[in-house]
């Protein structure tokens, strides 16, 4: 069972209430380049020092406080962790895109000591996006063209 | 005026079809006793409704169907037949009728069915009966979400201290053009921000929407205790967290009751992330109405305005009743 936590496709990290890092998955083992030996009950916010720690801890504590989810969309934040592309050579993005849900873990006293982070990767859907939009202003701008000239 | 022809060989019939049309409907109605005096009327241009009957002298209502095709007489034609047969059912609707109503026929089934197919417009003078909510049920709905949101609010006096005026929630069924019109508003008001986010738990499917005014942004961002200068990226973020927090307790009450739990999907902005426009013109949408619970929430002290609307789709409701049954014996 242990197999289906290293091989699925989703960053899954659990971090306690001072945020150590508790469980550290085969993808975020891949993209992040660091070893679960190296990161177990290491702060997370010192793993990746660009995390902004305020923000963070205001982000997550709905999750501990109130039992409900936080989320963070790549339209707001393109990514939390700066991971390269999944495809470096015939990808265009030169990092990959983040939607990140922050979920909290209820023990059995009901309390919640920890929170646990999937990572979903949508970079395809970012740059899909992105295009769409370019196209969409490129056709506006030939639009006005063709207005002009009449 | 519209015109509506009965075509039936009874007479009994034809007055019964006639009587059954809603009262506050403005038209003129004509009759015709078999299928080619019905081609004569539509000739004329009376009838761009037909009310078909199936069985008749002369001309039945499968031939007159055809030569409706043939002679394409512009008219919309519900068959009204006692002959339910599926394979009947089948035929009418390949030879073009627009839909099949049982005989005897009942005012309700015949408004539902005129409403359905746009000839009539949606309920303008009082909703017709089929489409309220069995006060228990309503009942019901309204006191689980009243227990979700004292629990919400009590989490988020304890939390964010602040105090939630909790409101009384509003439950109703609505129709797809309802939520247009309300969508529409957001569109039309740029000082609202409106976040969606899918919910999905065993059976129960549904969306919530959480519908800020933009005037709200300053106290949000005091409540969650923001100090640093904010672009619009960020009061964006801050809006989607605020509706998180709103969403998610409500939710977590409500699972908690029905003794499920919900998966939610990421949330996206209304008019930003997706075109509100784009919802809006899909006028082929594959529901046609959904159990709407709206409330609206107000923070003492602030200036925070929020309306939180959750829609759950026809079919979570038979879940739901399920599983809120020892609560309905109650009433």
């Amino acid at each position: 069972m242990m197999d289906m936590l290293q091989t699925v496709d989703v960053g899954i990290v659990v971090l306690d209430r001072e945020f150590k890092v508790k469980v550290w998955n085969g993808f975020m083992e891949s993209h992040s380049g660091m070893l679960p030996s190296e990161v177990r009950d290491k702060s997370f916010l010192s793993l990746f020092p660009h995390i902004d720690p305020q923000w963070f801890a205001k982000k997550s504590r709905p999750v501990f406080e109130l039992k409900t989810r936080a989320f963070m969309t790549w339209e707001q934040r393109p990514y939390l962790l700066k991971f390269p592309n999944y495809r470096p050579i015939t990808g265009n993005e030169q990092f990959m895109y983040q939607n990140i849900t922050l979920s909290p873990l209820t023990s059995a006293n009901g309390k919640v000591e920890y929170l646990s982070m999937m990572i979903y990767d949508v970079t395809d859907i970012a740059a899909g996006k992105k295009q769409l939009e370019a196209l969409q202003v490129l056709r506006s701008e030939e639009e006005e063209q063709t207005n002009r000239q009449r | 005026m519209y015109s509506v022809l009965v075509c039936d060989d009874s007479l009994v019939a034809r007055k019964q079809v006639a009587k059954c049309l809603p009262q506050d409907w403005q038209v003129a109605v004509h009759f015709a006793k078999n299928g080619s005096e019905a081609l004569n009327s539509l000739q004329q241009g009376k009838g761009q409704l037909l009310l078909l009957d199936l069985n008749m002298p002369v001309m039945d209502g499968y031939e007159t169907l055809k030569a409706i095709k043939e002679q394409r007489l512009d008219t919309k034609t519900i068959v009204i037949s006692g002959d339910i047969q599926p394979e009947a059912f089948e035929r009418v609707t390949q030879l073009g009728a627009i839909d099949f109503i049982r005989k005897p026929v009942n005012p309700e089934t015949l408004k539902q069915v005129l409403v359905s197919h746009q000839i009539l417009a949606g309920d303008e003078s009082g909703n017709t009966d089929t489409y309220e909510l069995d006060p228990d049920i309503r009942d019901c709905y309204q006191e689980i979400t009243n227990i979700a949101m004292g629990q919400a609010g009590d989490h988020l006096a304890r939390i964010m201290n602040v105090f939630v005026r909790l409101p009384i929630p509003n439950v109703n069924l609505i129709e797809v053009s309802e939520l247009h019109m309300m969508l529409s508003d957001i569109e039309s008001h740029e000082q609202v921000t409106a976040v969606c986010q899918g919910f999905l738990g065993p059976g129960i499917r549904g969306e919530a929407i959480c519908i800020l005014s933009d005037s709200s942004f300053e106290d949000v961002a005091k409540i969650l205790d923001i100090q640093e200068d904010v672009d619009d990226q960020v009061q964006l973020e801050l809006l989607m967290d605020a509706a998180s927090i709103l969403i998610g307790t409500c939710l977590t009450g409500l699972a908690g009751q029905m003794d499920v739990n919900f998966s939610q999907g990421h949330p996206v902005v209304l008019g930003q992330h997706r075109a509100i426009t784009d919802i809006i013109g899909m006028n082929r949408l594959k529901w046609r109405r959904t159990l709407a619970i709206e409330l609206s929430y107000g923070l003492e002290g602030y200036n925070v305005q929020c309306d939180l609307i959750l829609l759950f789709t026809e079919d979570s409701m038979i879940t739901m009743n399920k599983k809120l049954s020892h609560l309905l014996e109650d009433f």
